[in-house]
């Protein structure tokens, strides 16, 4: 601008010159020339001019956001035009009022099999998209609906494709090296230091191995994939996934503002949480990652801000992954990440579902409507068969438990007796209890059930065998524990119920039988454990200020910890025996998480196993015998250990005490002045003699002896 | 043995010393009052009337002939002995915290805390000269900077003096050129609670808010050994006959009305100087230990806690039998 002005200027002075001249000469003003001299160039652009000015310009896709493009509409003559039309209308009203619909016509009449639809508001148009995206209209078409803004986008895409080259291989290294250690020992991370430095430790005998340590290896917490391979560290940026023998790290996964992730069972995908990006309905706030290859493979909306997580819930074999919302269920299928069969469940009033842990089916409950009694359905996925429903009375709530193998699905129901409408609230009084008990490998599915009329506090089945654990009772602080039992083709029966018991929290060893009463947070901390075999309680212990409690993979050492995050003080952790005998108490500064490395399912046959189980003896002494050589060789490390230190010490110690005796005669000065008494000194302490009354007995002598 | 407890304080025990012959136990406390004991048998033998305020130390020189006190009266007393009787009466600026003879007997080492306009300072004067005794002369006088020392010690000969500060910090000073730092090391995190050399005065052990206790090298400050807890430790000494230090502390007092004894692991902890190692505690108080002191001979020490106990105990036969292999 400035430019342009200076060389408007020149220019006026010189014409001034001109026309001076022109007066001088004819006495006539002459009409000065604006137009610019013949070899002028125009430097300026227009955008340099008047940007503000061009920046309102009108431009070709403005205004136009109330407008979508559907498009795979059926192709039909005019005759069936005008049902075309009916059955569009009806779809697409749905989301506003339409206030023009274009249908692209060819010269004889035929539709073009798409057409433009334009709403009120910008926001309808983008509901409908949203909607209505990928839906079946019938058989043979899929709609495919843009904004019309997109279109734009899309034309912009490059017309050649360059296929991606071959990216070269890359060996990772054995993933799963760490099952191959040769004691089996298993490993842990840790989190300490308030979150700042995270290890992961190999629980060796006597003392843990440190493997790894970082500093902000993680920005809030870790976590290992189900099975062990990958350690997943959070960032304000995304997900990072660590594995092989030194954590290399193994993908990255970009996420803005992540701070929720689940892995699939199989650790194929990952689905990952940004609540940030859900706050601002960015279509990007859950995205389902192919963990190997670290691609996107699909991205949903949130639909709310605060979800439950996981969102998402993957069935065993990773096939497929299924969320509940409003009255439906919504099926997905790997690898395409599409619906399942394209199109969601219609289920008025589900209200949650629940994958078997060991086949691919599921159970989900329906609420309670009016006269319409609430339902617990098993259905059978991909084909929806439904393989057995229980109608159910008075339910204020369902929580739906699988045993660990599958064999069988316990439906802890909350019944009233009373129920008030509140608010659109329901308020229940008077509730007990049912455990209904669904069979799942008998024919039939056969549903046994059990009432208890105190609260619950806890649930929880045996990972390994067919006992479950319930705490209840009225507390505050005194709690009852029952054991369940079914055999094969038999009814439920209690097995074993202690009465008064200080717990609220129940931990089962992943091998089974052995269980761990634990009165946690603000219980007392006391922990107990116990033998379900025999119902023997192997250990009454406590871990002050205790928060949580962890088993090892393996059912055979509990960790329990005091963490930074519920308690500033005591941070620790302790480990103990599967039978409570406590095996070494580990300070971290501000401890906050511990979490055991998880372990694949065995490879071993179950005949195999049972073998192993028989022939106990005969490998435990193998054992024995190893453990004594390694503690052996620790008291022999420690007694080392000690050994030098005492000397490094005494060598310090006599170096300064040689440097002590050089100055005897200046320290004596300090105290006796000059005259050196250190020779004569013990001449001239005078003894004194105090006697003091130490001790007072009484003696009554009898008086007539 | 049954520990004698010395009941003769209202308040909180802040400071236990042991005079050099071993005979006599200093105490000094919140209540105004400090107390002079035989520590053979517990017997008071008198005590020192005239602070006005909690007395937050004291001291005693080697020949047992006087006492020094000082407290948060913002005074600091000199007193004889065998009489109890006030020597001097020295006005502060602001709380004395730490008091301490020197080797010699003649000097005295104390420090001030901050309050208000006054900065904390490190004072010392020569208890044989008058004009010294009224307060209007010193040896030195120098402020500490910005981090007030909360434990004192004389160092080799007279000559320096080490204090350990509010924010973990011990600074070796030059008694002639005080305002050149010798040497400051910054091992604790958290505020040292105290400071004890060991017998010969080659070590002192250091006791920290930040749950260890620390010893280290009186000349170098050479950092050589850590004793870590899970509290507070706010007293810590060495025997010395054996390679033991013993801790004393526990949750801090502030926080002790809402816990129970079980938690604030009021226990006396004895540590092998050498390889860290905890071997023994000793329970009794119940609140945390202020103050630990072993008793010249190494037979038995006192503890005095926010209980307002002190506590000799006399160890039992077993403790000379206990032995680490090595």
């Amino acid at each position: 601008m400035a430019e342009g002005e200076l060389i408007a200027n020149e220019s006026g002075e010189k014409k001034e010159e001109n026309s001076t001249n022109a007066l001088l000469e004819n006495g006539i003003e002459e009409e000065p020339s604006f137009s610019d001299p013949e070899d002028f160039v125009d430097d300026i652009k227009d955008e340099e001019l008047v940007p503000e000015l061009l920046r309102k310009k009108p431009k070709e896709y403005e205004g136009f956001d109330t407008f979508i493009v559907v498009d795979h509409i059926p192709q039909v003559g005019s005759d069936r035009f005008p049902k075309l039309k009916t059955v569009m209308n009806k779809l697409f009203s749905k989301f506003g009022r339409i206030v023009n619909d274009y249908y692209a016509m060819d010269e004889n009449g035929n539709t073009k099999g798409y057409m433009f639809i334009e709403y009120e508001t910008p926001e309808q148009a983008l509901e409908a998209v949203k909607v209505t995206d990928g839906n079946r209209l019938d058989k043979q078409h899929i709609l495919a609906v843009n904004l019309f803004n997109d279109i734009e986008k899309y034309a912009n895409v490059p017309e050649q494709w360059d296929p991606p080259k071959p990216q070269p291989y890359e060996d990772k290294g054995n993933l799963r090296y760490w099952l191959l250690d040769p004691d089996c020992y298993d490993q842990y991370s840790v989190l300490y230091d308030g979150g700042e430095m995270t290890a992961v430790f190999l629980n060796s005998n006597p003392q843990p191995t440190l493997i790894k340590e970082r500093k902000l290896w993680t920005e809030t917490v870790v976590l290992w994939s189900p099975l062990g391979t990958y350690l997943a560290t959070f960032h304000k940026r995304g997900i990072a996934l660590w594995a092989g023998e030194e954590f290399t790290q193994f993908n990255r996964f970009a996420h803005e503002g992540v701070s929720l992730i689940d892995f699939s069972p199989c650790e194929k995908y990952l689905v990952t949480f940004s609540p940030q990006l859900a706050a601002t309905d960015d279509p990007q706030a859950i995205i389902v990652w192919d963990v190997r290859t670290a691609v996107k493979r699909r991205s949903f909306h949130a639909d709310h801000e605060h979800i439950v997580w996981p969102i998402f819930k993957w069935s065993i074999d990773d096939k497929y992954f299924a969320k509940v919302s409003q009255d439906t269920l919504s099926i997905y299928e790997t690898p395409s990440m599409m619906l399942l069969d394209k199109k969601s469940m219609k289920i008025p009033g589900i209200r949650n579902f629940s994958w078997s842990p060991s086949q691919n089916l599921m159970a989900y409950w329906v609420a309670e409507d009016k006269d319409v009694p609430a339902r617990v359905t098993l259905i059978e996925i991909p084909s929806r068969k439904e393989l057995r429903a229980k109608n159910l009375f008075s339910v204020a709530d369902c929580r739906m438990h699988w045993q660990k193998a599958g064999d069988y699905l316990c439906v802890k129901v909350d019944r009233y007796t009373k129920a008030k409408k509140e608010k659109n609230e329901s308020k229940y009084s008077g509730l007990y209890y049912n455990f209904e008990i669904f069979h799942m490998r008998e024919k039939q599915i056969p549903v046994d059930s059990i009432e208890i009329k105190e609260g619950i506090v806890a649930f929880s089945w045996e990972p390994v065998g067919s006992k479950f654990a319930i705490i209840h009772g009225d507390g505050p602080q005194l709690y009852s524990v029952s054991f369940y039992g079914i055999k094969q083709g038999a009814t439920v029966s209690l097995l074993k119920k202690f009465e008064n018991k200080q717990c609220n929290h129940l931990f089962w060893s992943p091998a089974g039988q052995h269980i761990v009463l634990a009165g946690l947070r603000n219980m007392n901390n006391s922990l107990e454990f116990v033998d379900t075999s025999d119902f023997t309680i192997t250990a009454t212990t406590e871990h002050f200020m205790a928060t949580d409690v962890e088993w090892d993979p393996t059912g055979r050492y509990v960790v329990t910890g005091v963490s930074f995050w519920a308690h500033k003080g005591d941070n620790a952790y302790w480990v103990w025996s599967f039978q409570g005998r406590l095996i070494r108490k580990h300070a971290l500064d501000n401890f906050c998480q511990l979490l055991w490395r998880p372990r694949p399912p065995s490879l071993l046959s179950e005949e195999k196993l049972k073998e192993i189980k028989k022939n106990l003896k005969k490998y435990s002494s193998e054992f024995d015998i190893k453990d004594r050589m390694v503690l052996s060789k620790v008291s022999k490390d420690i007694l080392e250990r000690r050994k030098r230190m005492m000397n490094e010490f005494r060598n310090y110690h006599e170096k300064r005490t040689d440097h002590l005796k050089a100055q005897k005669t200046a320290f004596l000065e300090l105290r006796y002045g000059d005259k050196n008494q250190d020779e004569n000194e013990a001449d001239n302490i005078e003894e004194e003699t105090v006697e003091f009354f130490v001790k007072q007995e009484e003696i009554v002598i009898d008086e007539e002896e | 043995m049954r520990p004698i407890v010395l009941h003769g304080h209202e308040r909180p025990i802040t400071k236990i010393r042991y005079n050099k012959d071993g005979d006599l136990l200093f105490s000094a406390s919140k209540d105004n009052i400090p107390n002079v004991w035989y520590s053979i048998n517990g017997e008071r033998l008198g005590t020192f009337d005239g602070h006005s305020g909690a007395i937050w130390s004291i001291d005693c020189n080697w020949d047992s002939t006087k006492v020094v006190t000082g407290g948060a009266d913002n005074s600091l007393r000199l007193w004889d002995l065998q009489t109890g009787k006030e020597i001097a009466n020295i006005v502060t600026n602001s709380p004395v915290r730490t008091v301490t003879f020197s080797y010699s007997g003649k000097l005295v080492f104390y420090t001030t805390d901050s309050v208000m306009k006054f900065p904390s300072e490190l004072i010392v004067f020569d208890t044989t000269i008058g004009e010294h005794l009224t307060g209007n002369d010193h040896v030195a006088r120098f402020p500490s900077g910005a981090q007030k020392p909360t434990a004192a010690l004389w160092g080799e000969l007279d000559r320096s003096l080490i204090t350990g500060h509010v924010n973990g910090q011990i600074t070796k000073w030059d008694l002639r050129k005080p305002h050149d730092k010798l040497n400051v090391v910054e091992e604790h995190k958290k505020q040292i609670n105290d400071m004890q050399y060991n017998v010969d005065q080659t070590m002192f052990i250091t006791a920290s808010m930040d749950n260890t206790a620390k010893l280290f090298d009186a000349n170098s400050l050479e950092l050589l050994k850590v004793y870590k807890t899970e509290r507070p430790v706010n007293s810590a000494a060495i025997s010395p006959i054996r390679d033991h230090v013993v801790l004393g502390g526990g949750q801090e007092a502030m926080q002790v009305t809402t816990t129970s004894a079980r938690e604030g692991k009021f226990e006396a902890r004895f540590f092998h100087l050498v390889f860290e190692e905890e071997f023994a505690r000793v329970k009794g108080h119940f609140g945390p230990i202020n103050s630990v002191a072993f008793h010249p001979d190494g037979k038995s020490y006192s503890s005095g806690g926010e209980d307002g106990l002190v506590r000799i105990q006399t160890f039992d036969p077993p403790y000379y039998e206990f032995k680490f292999e090595y």
